[in-house]
């Protein structure tokens, strides 16, 4: 339970991933990139520097902020990754729960910034909770066309429609490509990191942390990469190929750095949006096609 | 709703130098800001007066951290001026020739900063690659790639052998090839344009008013260019084109600026196609008679004006320097107005700010 899924294997996978990432991102730019125990250096060099506040901060409030999305998205990767191994963690409504802890982390993250009182602090809060209301609903709208789809609201049943018909992917598509965009919303990846704006913001919520705290919301982002693209595996892309075998493990594994290097290449060639604009594409664009969806869905 | 006044600079991600603006929003809106000037002053108009008149070229490669040889060519073209000093044909030939290759680089650095701005990083970084090409280029010449200290009164100090012609002639060819992928970013790249179409406006009567000069006039339709107007060194010779833009906006200042980059490239192939034999330097005097010269040229931002004034002694009894960003900043404020946080950082990195220049 404290290696798979718990704790040491989320993040160890998380930094992993963070560091392909990393990786790949500086190969499309020209560089060469970061060592692959860069992110695990980052982190222990952040919980050995000093931890400053500004004044007037609540700091048991400040350190419970972090802790807490950490915690957050721990719990979602332990029952996103349960899933790939057995069914019995699975229960009826596990897949909502699931989608609510994952949502967590950025409304913390919004209270995080509000409670250390800095400018961009506040107003870099302020960015992420207009950006919040767009990719969340997205988000929701469109991965519960894969429930309604399977006719469950447990991943386990989402899976089980998919191994005796078709991955969700293939009738979905339009959906999963929209799922994809709230989960760039829901990282702050690049062109949805507008709270983070390092040319306005410098980092939006986090320009007050620092050290143990600072690593605390690093760890959270990390987690919240992985269960996030393993969510969309596990959704779009289950099948014969997934079941708990090493074969279904290795390929699992496989869709996934394919999700990541999705990722990559988005952050890669993309500005970063506007936030009208990017409210303006996801209200008017993104969420009516995911509407559709689910109606065509309900319809066939 | 309530209004928040957040202090960008005098250190800020945005800024590479020290700049102050203090911005009041309204929500994501600009409704003001307020711009200081002058964390990078170092009185070096103050200083040129107390040193000679060569030991001043030191200084005023020091005006500039990124055009810092026109800084240093103007200089000498004023006191040369003074001294009614003929300068060797090969000597201001090399003097372009850098000039040109500054511009390039000063060129492919800002589309990096503009870049980086607006969160596009990959292009930050491949301009930044091929700017290392040129300044290879310039470390190959003078043995600098920054300062080049390679101008002296009555010529240059380093004259091209054949080697570096080659060199020259294949590092520019591969030049032309990146900017002209860069420019097919800037030109049709949607998300690019999406966040520099139609922000940072200014218009013609604007930037008359202002007195604007250099690419961001020439984005605002207003073709003025030294190299054309009031041909320097031996500009005339050359075939160039000024290139201008109607829009107005940040986007048409980073297509005026790539256009301006092939061109100045093409000037360089053209000049060591051209470049005469002969002496690189003449001797000067020790004596710079009494009178005054006004120098001009068109650096990578726009005109540079220096003004020296000699009293016959051996330092100058003033030299005053207008470098082209002051021109930039204090139309700024108006640019600025109106438009969405999100923006300023296109905007302040579309008017191409040099502090340093500006601060003195």
């Amino acid at each position: 339970m404290m290696i798979f899924p718990g704790f040491l294997f989320l993040v160890a996978l998380g930094m992993l991933f963070h560091w392909i990432d990393r990786k790949l991102i500086a190969r499309f730019e020209g560089r060469i990139g970061p060592p692959w125990y860069q992110p695990l250096a980052d982190t222990i060099k952040l919980f050995a520097k000093e931890d400053i506040l500004p004044i007037g901060t609540n700091e048991a409030f400040a350190l419970l902020l972090p802790l807490t999305s950490f915690a957050t998205v721990l719990t979602a990767g332990y029952y996103i990754f349960s899933a790939f191994l057995t069914s019995s963690t699975s229960f009826e409504g596990d897949f909502i729960m699931i989608v609510f802890l994952l949502s967590l982390p950025s409304l913390l993250f919004f209270l995080g910034g509000w409670t250390t009182s800095g400018v961009y602090s506040i107003l870099g809060g302020n960015r992420s909770l207009l950006q919040y209301f767009s990719y969340e609903v997205l988000f929701l709208v469109t991965l519960s066309g894969a429930s309604i789809a399977s006719g469950s609201w447990s991943l386990q049943g989402i899976r089980a429609a998919q191994e005796s018909g078709l991955p969700f992917v293939i009738p979905q598509f339009v959906g999963f490509l929209l799922a994809m965009a709230g989960l760039i919303g829901k990282l702050k990846r690049s062109p949805y990191d507008i709270p983070k704006a390092k040319s306005e913001m410098i980092v939006g919520p986090l320009t007050e942390y620092s050290g143990k705290k600072l690593a605390m919301w690093k760890l959270t982002d990390y987690v919240q990469t992985v269960a996030g693209i393993a969510l969309l595996v596990q959704c779009y892309f289950s099948g014969l190929w997934t079941t708990y075998s090493p074969v279904g493990i290795f390929t699992s594994i496989l869709l996934m750095l394919g999700l990541q290097f999705a990722l990559s290449v988005i952050s890669a060639i993309f500005t970063r949006l506007r936030i009208d604009q990017l409210i303006d594409l996801n209200w008017r664009l993104f969420i009516p096609l995911s509407l559709l969806q689910n109606i065509l869905i309900i319809i066939l | 709703m309530s209004r928040v006044t957040i202090p960008i600079g005098p250190q800020h991600p945005l800024l590479k130098e020290p700049l102050s603006f203090n911005i009041t929003l309204e929500g994501e809106n600009v409704i003001d800001s307020v711009l200081r000037l002058g964390y990078v002053h170092r009185g070096i108009e103050k200083l040129a007066q107390s040193r000679s008149f060569v030991q001043n070229i030191t200084l005023f490669e020091r005006v500039c951290g990124i055009c810092s040889h026109i800084h240093t060519t103007t200089y000498c073209q004023a006191v040369e001026g003074l001294l009614g000093l003929e300068v060797p044909r090969r000597g201001v030939y090399i003097r372009m020739l850098l000039c040109e290759l500054e511009r390039i680089h000063s060129h492919l650095l800002w589309l990096g900063v503009l870049a980086k701005n607006i969160g596009l990083n990959t292009v930050f970084m491949y301009a930044w690659r091929d700017r290392e090409i040129v300044l290879d280029l310039m470390e190959e010449i003078s043995g600098g790639r920054v300062s080049h200290a390679i101008n002296t009164i009555g010529g240059v100090r380093k004259d091209l052998n054949q080697d570096q012609m080659k060199k020259l002639t294949v590092g520019l060819d591969e030049l032309i090839g990146r900017v002209k992928d860069l420019l097919r970013i800037v030109k049709n790249d949607r998300s690019f344009k999406a966040r520099t179409r139609g922000i940072g406006f200014l218009s013609q009567e604007d930037v008359r008013r202002y007195c604007v000069v250099g690419p961001v006039a020439r984005a605002s339709g207003v073709g003025i260019d030294l190299r054309k107007d009031a041909p320097y060194a031996y500009y005339d010779e050359l075939s160039f084109n000024v290139v201008t833009m109607n829009e107005g906006d940040v986007w048409a200042r980073a297509m005026v600026r790539i256009h301006e980059t092939t061109e100045a490239i093409r000037l360089c192939q053209q000049m060591v196609e051209k470049l005469p034999s002969g002496e690189i330097s003449a001797t000067m005097k020790r004596k710079v008679p009494a009178g005054e010269f006004i120098s001009r040229s068109e650096a990578p931002r726009g005109e540079v004006i220096y003004f020296v004034k000699s009293d016959g002694s051996q330092t100058p009894a003033r030299v005053k320097v207008r470098t082209p960003t002051l021109t930039a900043l204090i139309t700024l404020p108006q640019q600025l107005r109106g438009l969405q946080m999100a923006d300023v950082s296109a905007v302040v990195a579309g008017v191409d700010l040099c502090i340093a220049c500006a601060d003195r």
